[in-house]
């Protein structure tokens, strides 16, 4: 069969680049004859700027070609980053266009928003492109609800298919050999956080919740680089940086890594540390599964249909911390178990004040180990610790038609509010960063004076 | 040893015309290797030259000497290159790219989408696949392909792409690593925060059996002493540097030195002596060792070199090497040995053609032991030997 595939492609790091490419090896190894179309230069056989309706249509002229076309959905792929829905309309239907003339159209849906149709045109073309489109597959049960909800398609239009089912080992090396090709230590409990350094990633909570591990010989490793460069995710990686040089046994190794480096990363580790703010499906709980490594990942996205086996799902901080403890073997910890230490109120104070900074969002500058003065100053800063930093408020509603006008409103004002709102949360954290910094002897201050 | 499994060779460019010391180095390994009995394929573009990537010999399958399979595939250059132009000046110019933009300038070149797809669907049949140099788009997106059984030969030059965080995972992730020089391997590691596994192997150098000096004289009518460039006359080899430091030192100094040079790319010489430069275009192997052995001086101006083949071409003809101390392989050649002289500067450069026109056969003592040099070292016995252990000992053959 004449195959066809339109994804990013490598030599490019993107996800969906690597997760075609072993899309394709496996149909061409099955004796289907593939060409790649990748939406720039690269190890495709061909590229096409498949931005707006010129883009969709030059894709229609080429279909019809191949006796079935897959494609790797992702709407940057064929939208512009400030499309407007009248734009999306005039999109949607010439992609329809694309894919009638086609015939044999597959959409593997990868992680987006799914928004929805702003406007009554681009719902019903957008219905009419999902129309035009054979066979839809998504990772998880969670993304084909939100899915056929945003776009009102059929839930049996919309299969399911194992994130992981292209992939393949990188590495043959076992824990002891890739932790010496890493230049690790081969003893030692090793958490590991990989990916690039992005703040929906949350490789920050990973810091917090391991705080005070270091202390009985675990590691975390955070490895991965910032791939886009705004102003945010520096500021987010900067804060990173200081969030682990506070935090005994936390690495940041700040590294564009291979293909099969980053195998080996999850081999040499004894458990992976995902804490997502924002995910739909994972490509790194597949990899850590191929090595039957756990994972401890946040309940969000699709994650939690996604991660099989040896895998915990936590919601908040807390129980990041505690189940990072339990799968290090620390679970009867007398700081994290419940059981609390024997002493006097000062020592149970200490105690509270130390968990709720593993809670906070400066947890890591407190160990629970740390000098007294550190939980004095831990309960300064409490009252900031409870706030919860800013964020915009959902854009959902039970009212017909709210939902999209909240959503217009907020693409409006985003571009005014959302630089207050880094600056607010940004504010707090300094603030409370500020509080926590150890004071100098004789520094007058909130601190306790030593003993 | 067990000589099994197939082993692919990934140069850049391969056969007739083709100039560059890394092609070289591939083409006589992966015939060395067949010699000794292994399955060698030689995987290659159709271009001839590293600058057009023109498809000058034509795609498909054929066997070669030493039972050797070549597989050409063709290259793609399917844009103008503009945008490649303007991050190669941001680059050359010290600008720091995003990682998206280092991937748009090394896609926006010659690609090869045949080649990746041939090793996707075949490189579990190549025990090893070797790629060099590190630079193109062939090694960079072909060598990611089938990590574990990819070998790197980088041949490696301060430059600075060399700094660009794309190559990390080509240094890091394949399975091994060949350097040619040590300076090479200290170049790498302080670029690269952690390196795959390495070997300094050196390169090897087919020993001529005779050289004829007279009778290259006579064949292109040269009297008189002169100095020598062989390779690639092009800015990355400071060539024009060269020959404008040459024209001022040999018209200040009035030397009576000509300059003979062959190999690829414009000569343009300045017009002062423009009489006194030779240009012998592409010439076959044993013309240029004559030429070596008649030239009073072999030069070597290139700050970019990781071995520096030429350089011990000329020693093995028993011929005075005057190179550049801006490459640090140069100077390790040239004070290991003790056969060659080092310039900093153009002074420096004047005084060392000045030496080698005024005291030729206290240059030629100097050269001597060069030859002595490059038989211990770079001979291809050995350095075949060592290419086979780590290939036994990153790949074994089970």
């Amino acid at each position: 069969m004449r195959i066809l595939m339109v994804s990013p492609y490598p030599p490019g790091r993107d996800g969906l680049a690597q997760y075609a490419v072993q899309e394709v090896k496996r149909l061409r190894a099955q004796g289907h004859d593939v060409e790649v179309l990748s939406p720039g230069p690269s190890a495709a056989h061909h590229h096409l700027d498949l931005v707006g309706v010129r883009g969709a249509l030059a894709l229609a002229r080429r279909v019809g070609a191949y006796d079935r076309v897959i494609v790797q959905y992702h709407p940057t792929i064929f939208f512009g980053d400030r499309s407007t829905p009248a734009e999306r309309t005039r999109v949607y239907a010439a992609l329809a266009v694309a894919f009638r003339i086609s015939g044999n159209v597959e959409m593997r849906i990868h992680e987006f928003p799914h928004a929805g149709a702003e406007t009554r045109a681009e719902s019903l073309a957008a219905r009419q492109m999902w129309t035009a489109v054979d066979r839809i597959t998504v990772h998880t049960p969670r993304e084909r609800g939100e899915f056929t909800a945003a776009f009102g398609i059929g839930v049996d239009r919309v299969q399911i298919a194992d994130h992981g089912e292209h992939f393949e080992k990188r590495t043959n090396l076992d824990r002891s050999a890739a932790r010496e090709r890493l230049g690790l230590p081969v003893d030692g409990f090793l958490f590991l956080s990989i990916g690039f350094l992005q703040p929906h990633k949350g490789f920050d909570r990973s810091v917090r919740a391991f705080a005070g591990l270091g202390d009985h010989g675990c590691r975390l490793e955070i490895v991965g680089s910032l791939r886009v460069e705004d102003a945010e995710y520096i500021a987010y990686v900067d804060e990173l940086r200081a969030a682990v040089a506070a935090t005994p046994g936390a690495n940041l190794r700040e590294q564009y890594v291979s293909d099969s480096e980053f195998d080996v990363w999850i081999v040499a580790a004894d458990a992976l540390v995902l804490p997502y703010r924002l995910i739909w499906s994972s490509g790194v709980c597949e990899r850590a599964a191929l090595y039957h490594r756990p994972v401890i990942a946040s309940r969000v996205g699709g994650l939690a249909d996604q991660v099989v086996g040896d895998a915990l799902l936590v919601n908040d901080d807390r129980e990041l911390a505690v189940a990072m403890r339990s799968v290090a073997g620390l679970a009867s910890d007398v700081r994290i178990s419940g059981n609390w230490p024997e002493g006097d109120r000062d020592a149970i104070m200490a105690e509270i004040r130390a968990r709720a900074a593993r809670r906070s969002t400066v947890g890591a500058r407190v160990s629970v180990g740390s000098p007294r003065g550190s939980a004095t100053r831990s309960a300064a800063t409490a009252p900031l610790r409870r706030l919860r930093p800013l964020a915009m408020p959902e854009s959902r509603s039970a009212r017909p038609g709210a939902s999209s006008m909240k959503r217009a409103i907020r693409r409006l004002t985003a571009w005014q509010i959302d630089p207050i709102i880094g600056q607010v949360n940004r504010l707090q954290q300094a603030t409370m960063e500020a509080m926590s910094e150890p004071k100098a002897p004789g520094e007058s201050g909130s601190a306790a004076p030593p003993r | 040893m067990e000589r099994k499994g197939r082993l692919g060779f990934v140069p850049a460019r391969y056969g007739e015309g083709v100039v560059g010391g890394a092609e070289a180095v591939l083409r006589e390994m992966a015939h060395g290797l067949a010699q000794r009995g292994w399955e060698v394929d030689v995987l290659t573009t159709c271009a001839r030259d590293h600058f057009t990537w023109a498809n000058e010999f034509d795609p498909g399958v054929e066997e070669i000497a030493d039972s050797v399979t070549l597989r050409r595939f063709p290259t793609v250059i399917s844009t103008d290159r503009a945008e490649r132009a303007a991050f190669n000046a941001a680059i050359n110019a010290g600008s720091p790219l995003r990682m998206t933009e280092q991937e748009r300038w090394m896609n926006d070149d010659l690609r090869l989408p045949e080649l990746f797809h041939y090793l996707l669907d075949a490189s579990d049949s190549y025990r090893a696949l070797v790629f060099a140099p590190y630079l193109f788009w062939p090694a960079f997106a072909c060598g990611q392909v089938a990590p574990d059984r990819t070998i790197l030969m980088p041949c490696l030059h301060d430059e600075p792409e060399a700094h660009l965080d794309i190559f990390h995972p080509l240094f890091s992730g394949s399975r091994g690593l060949w350097f040619l020089s040590d300076p090479e391997r200290d170049l790498a590691e302080s670029i690269h925060p952690r390196l795959a596994d390495f070997e300094v192997i050196g390169s090897g150098l087919d020993v001529p059996e005779r050289y004829d000096p007279e009778g290259f004289r006579a064949r292109h009518g040269i009297e008189g002493p002169f100095v020598m460039y062989a390779g690639r006359r092009e800015g990355g080899k400071n060539w024009d540097g060269m020959l404008d430091a040459f024209a001022r030192a040999v018209v200040n100094a009035d030397l009576p030195l000509s300059m003979v040079t062959m190999g690829h790319g414009a000569v343009d010489a300045p017009p002062e002596i423009a009489d006194r430069v030779i240009d012998l275009g592409y010439v076959s192997e044993s013309e240029r060792n004559d030429a070596y052995a008649a030239a009073s001086a072999y030069i070597q101006p290139s700050a970019f070199e990781s071995f520096s083949r030429t350089m011990m071409e000329a020693w093995l003809a028993g011929t005075l090497v005057i190179a550049a101390g801006t490459s640090a392989v140069n100077r390790w050649h040239a004070e290991r040995s003790g056969a060659g002289l080092v310039y900093d500067d153009d002074d420096e450069f004047e005084e060392c053609l000045r030496f080698v026109a005024e005291a030729p056969e206290a240059a030629a003592a100097i050269a001597a032991p060069g030859r002595e040099y490059v038989l211990e070292h770079y001979t291809w016995p050995p350095v075949l030997d060592a290419v086979e252990r780590t290939i036994d000992r990153w790949m074994p053959w089970s």
